[in-house]
C-alpha cells in the first residue's frame, strides 16, 4: 500500500539526511524503523506525509506518487495518514475533546471549525476513540494537565479520528517511563490488530522492537542497511546498525 | 607548534569574510577619526577656546574632517590604535595583558570623554543660570502655585482625563485586529515556507519598522493637520503607533512558539487557516492579552503627551493653562494626570500578573 522508491532528502543547510531509501509497506504491517540518532528516521516519516518535501525519489501511497502534490490534494493525502510524535504535540490549553476533534479538521469547513461548530456525529466518534484509548471521563480536562502517557493516548485518539490508512509514530515512547511505554505500545498494537491500521513506528529500544514489530528496517547515515524480521537482528547486525561500541539495554 | 596551527589555517582561508572585516574596520576608524577632528575643531576650538557664539559653517569643514580622518586612519591602521580592528577581532591579543591597557581602549575612552565635554557644552549646562536669583524666585512662585491646586476646575479636568482614557482605549482596540493580522505576516517561522511568503514578510517588517520609528507625537501633528485638532487626531496617532508596536510584539511571540502543535495539526491534513487557529493561536492568546493591556496603559500616558500638541483630552487642557501661566490650574491637572497614570499602571500590572 506504500512504496518508497530511492528517496533522497537534502536539507537547506546541506545535510544529506536520506540517501536513496527504498522499501515497501504492506497493508496491516507493524513496521518499525530503527537506527542511531541522526540516521534519518524522523526525516523519513516526515517525507511520507510531506511535513518535509523529499528532494527526489517517489512515495507511492494507494497507487499515487504523492511527492509532488500540492494544496488540497496533499491535504487529502495527509488526512489519510495519522501521525503521533515523541513530545505528543497536543494543542495546549485546549480540552481532550477538542484535541481529539482536531483530527477531523480536514473534513470540517474552516469557518465551522473556527467557531467550534463540530458535527454531532464527530463528537460522538471522538468520545468513542477517547474510550478506546482508556481516557473515558477525561473529555473536558485540559490536555496539558494530563500525564505523558495519557497525552500520548490523546494523540493516538486524534490520529484515529482521521480514520487513517497508515499511522506514523515518531519515537512515540521516547519521553515515557518503561511501564507507560508498554501501555502506549499496547494501544498502538491494538490499533494495528483490531482496527487494521498499518503502523510505521520509529523506536530506540530493541526489546520493544522484538515485542511489537512485524517487520524491521534499519537506517544508518541516511541509507537503508537492514530489512527483515525483528528476531533476526543478531549480535552482528546489532553492531552493524548501532556501531561496534554499542551494548544493548533492555526495557521491560 | 600546535598552538600556531589554527592561526596558519586562518591565514590560508583569508577570503571574503576577512576582506569584509578589514573593510568594516577601515570604515569604522575613518568615521571615528572624522568625528574626533570635527568635534575638536568645531566645539573644542571654535566654541570653547575662541568663544565664538555663531561660528561659520561651510560644507568644506566636514569634508576636510573626512579627509583628515581618512589620513589618520591610514597612518594608524597598522598600529595598536585601530578601534576598528579591535572590534572586528583582527588583533592577536596578548591574553596576559589587560584589555584596559591596550592603546585602542585608551583611545576609545578618550573619544567618550571628548563626547562628554562637547555634550556638556552643547546642552548649555550652566550652574550660574540654574542658581540665579530671578530664576529661583520664578521657580518658587510656580512650585508654590502647583502645591495650591485650583480645585475649581476638578470637574472639567476629570472629564478631560476620561476623554484621554477612552481615546487610548479606542486606539488600542481599533489597532488590535490590524496588529493581530499583521503579526502573522511579520513572523518569520510562518512566512519562510515560500518565496512569496518571505517577500511579504520583508515588506510588512519594513513598514512596521518605518511607522514605529515615527514618534506618536509626530503622527499627532500629521493627523491634526489632516482631520483637525482634537481627540480624533490623537486617537489616530496612537492607533498607528499601536498597530506597529503590537504587531512587532505579536510576531516575536509567534516566532517563539513551539513547532510541535503546528506540525501535528498540519499532519491531520488541516487547511493552513485551521493550522494557525488550532496550532498557533492557543499558544499566543495569553501573551497577546498581556501585551495589549500593557499597550493600553502606555497609550494613556502617550495620549496625555499627544494632547500637548492638540490631540485633545487632558494634555490639551494642560497646554492651554500652561500657556496662560495659570499655575494653580496646572497644579491640579498634574495631580489628576499622575493619579490616572498611577492607577492604570497598577491595574495593568495586576491584570497581567493574574492572567499569566
Ligand atoms: N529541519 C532540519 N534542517 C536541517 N537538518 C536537519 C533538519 N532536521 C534534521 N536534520 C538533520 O538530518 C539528519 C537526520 O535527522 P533525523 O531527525 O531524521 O534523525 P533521527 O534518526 O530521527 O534522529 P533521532 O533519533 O535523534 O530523532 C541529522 O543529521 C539532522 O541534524
Ligand atoms: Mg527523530
Amino acid at each position: 500500500m506504500l512504496e518508497v522508491r530511492n528517496l533522497q532528502k537534502v536539507y537547506d543547510n546541506g545535510t544529506h539526511a536520506l540517501k536513496g531509501v527504498s522499501f515497501d509497506v504492506k497493508q496491516g504491517e507493524f513496521l518499525v524503523v530503527i537506527g542511531l540518532s541522526g540516521s534519518g528516521k524522523s526525516t523519513l516519516l516526515r517525507c511520507i506525509n510531506r511535513l518535509h518535501d523529499p528532494t527526489s525519489g517517489a512515495v507511492n501511497f494507494e497507487g499515487e506518487d504523492i511527492t509532488k502534490l500540492r494544496g488540497a490534494r496533499i491535504r487529502s493525502v495527509r488526512s489519510r495518514i495519522g501521525m503521533i510524535f515523541q513530545h505528543f504535540n497536543l494543542i495546549p490549553r485546549r480540552t481532550v475533546l477538542t484535541n481529539v476533534l482536531s483530527g477531523s479538521l480536514s473534513k470540517t469547513s474552516v469557518l465551522k471549525s473556527i467557531l467550534g461548530m463540530w458535527p454531532e456525529e464527530d463528537k460522538i466518534k471522538a468520545k468513542q476513540y477517547i474510550d478506546i484509548v482508556g481516557l473515558t471521563g477525561k473529555e473536558n480536562i485540559r490536555a496539558d494537565n494530563l500525564s505523558g502517557g495519557q497525552q500520548q493516548r490523546v494523540a493516538i485518539a486524534r490520529a484515529l479520528m482521521q480514520n487513517p490508512k497508515i499511522l506514523l509514530a515518531d519515537e512515540p515512547v521516547a519521553s515515557l517511563d518503561p511501564a507507560t511505554s508498554h501501555s502506549v505500545m499496547q494501544y498502538l498494537k491494538k490499533v494495528n490488530e483490531e482496527l487494521g491500521v498499518t503502523v510505521i513506528c520509529n523506536l530506540h529500544f530493541l526489546s520493544l522492537v522484538r515485542q511489537y514489530a512485524s517487520r524491521v528496517i534499519a537506517l544508518k547515515g541516511g541509507e537503508l542497511i537492514y530489512e527483515g524480521k525483528p528476531l533476526d537482528i543478531d549480535e552482528n547486525w546489532f553492531k552493524t546498525i548501532y556501531g561496534e561500541e554499542a551494548v544493548e539495554v533492555t526495557i521491560n | 607548534m600546535s598552538a600556531n596551527t589554527p592561526a596558519l589555517e586562518n591565514k590560508k582561508t583569508m577570503g571574503m569574510g576577512q576582506m569584509k572585516s578589514v573593510i568594516l574596520a577601515l570604515l569604522l576608524d575613518t568615521f571615528l577619526w572624522t568625528y574626533v577632528s570635527l568635534v575638536l575643531y568645531k566645539i573644542i576650538y571654535e566654541k570653547m577656546i575662541l568663544g565664538l557664539r555663531f561660528p561659520d559653517f561651510t560644507w568644506n569643514q566636514p569634508i576636510t574632517a573626512l579627509v583628515v580622518g581618512g589620513l589618520i586612519t591610514l597612518a594608524l591602521f597598522f598600529t595598536k590604535f585601530s578601534i576598528g580592528r579591535a572590534t572586528q577581532g583582527l588583533y592577536d591579543l596578548d591574553e596576559n595583558k589587560s584589555i584596559m591597557k591596550e592603546p585602542f581602549t585608551l583611545l576609545g575612552l578618550f573619544i567618550v570623554f571628548l563626547t562628554f565635554i562637547a555634550g556638556l557644552y552643547v546642552s548649555q549646562i550652566s550652574i550660574r543660570e540654574f542658581l540665579s536669583q530671578s530664576g529661583l524666585t520664578g521657580a518658587r512662585r510656580i512650585f508654590t502655585a502647583l502645591f495650591q491646586p485650583n480645585l475649581g476646575i476638578l470637574e472639567p479636568a476629570l472629564f478631560a482625563a476620561v476623554e484621554t482614557i477612552y481615546m487610548a482605549f479606542i486606539a488600542t482596540t481599533l489597532a488590535l485586529p490590524f496588529a493581530f493580522l499583521l503579526g502573522f505576516f511579520a513572523a518569520r517561522n510562518l512566512m519562510n515556507g515560500s518565496r512569496l511568503g518571505l517577500a511579504i514578510y520583508y515588506i510588512v517588517r519594513f513598514f512596521l519598522n518605518l511607522t514605529r520609528s515615527i514618534e506618536p507625537l509626530v503622527w499627532a501633528i500629521i493627523f491634526s493637520v489632516w482631520v483637525g485638532i482634537g481627540p480624533f487626531a490623537g486617537m489616530l496617532a496612537l492607533m498607528i503607533h499601536s498597530i506597529s508596536s503590537l504587531a512587532k510584539l505579536y510576531s516575536e511571540q509567534i516566532e517563539n512558539i513551539s513547532n510541535g502543535p503546528i506540525e501535528a495539526i498540519t499532519a491531520t491534513g488541516a487547511h493552513p487557516v485551521q493550522v494557525i487557529w488550532f496550532g498557533v493561536v492557543p499558544q499566543i492568546v495569553l501573551p497577546y492579552l498581556s501585551f495589549t493591556i500593557y499597550r493600553w496603559d502606555i497609550n494613556v500616558r502617550m495620549a496625555t503627551v499627544i494632547g500637548l500638541v492638540g490631540g485633545g483630552g487632558i494634555g490639551t487642557m494642560l497646554m492651554q493653562y500652561q500657556g496662560l501661566a495659570k499655575w494653580n490650574e496646572v497644579g491640579l491637572l498634574v495631580i489628576v494626570i499622575a493619579s490616572v497614570v498611577w492607577v492604570m499602571d497598577y491595574a495593568s500590572s495586576k491584570i497581567r500578573e493574574a492572567i499569566k
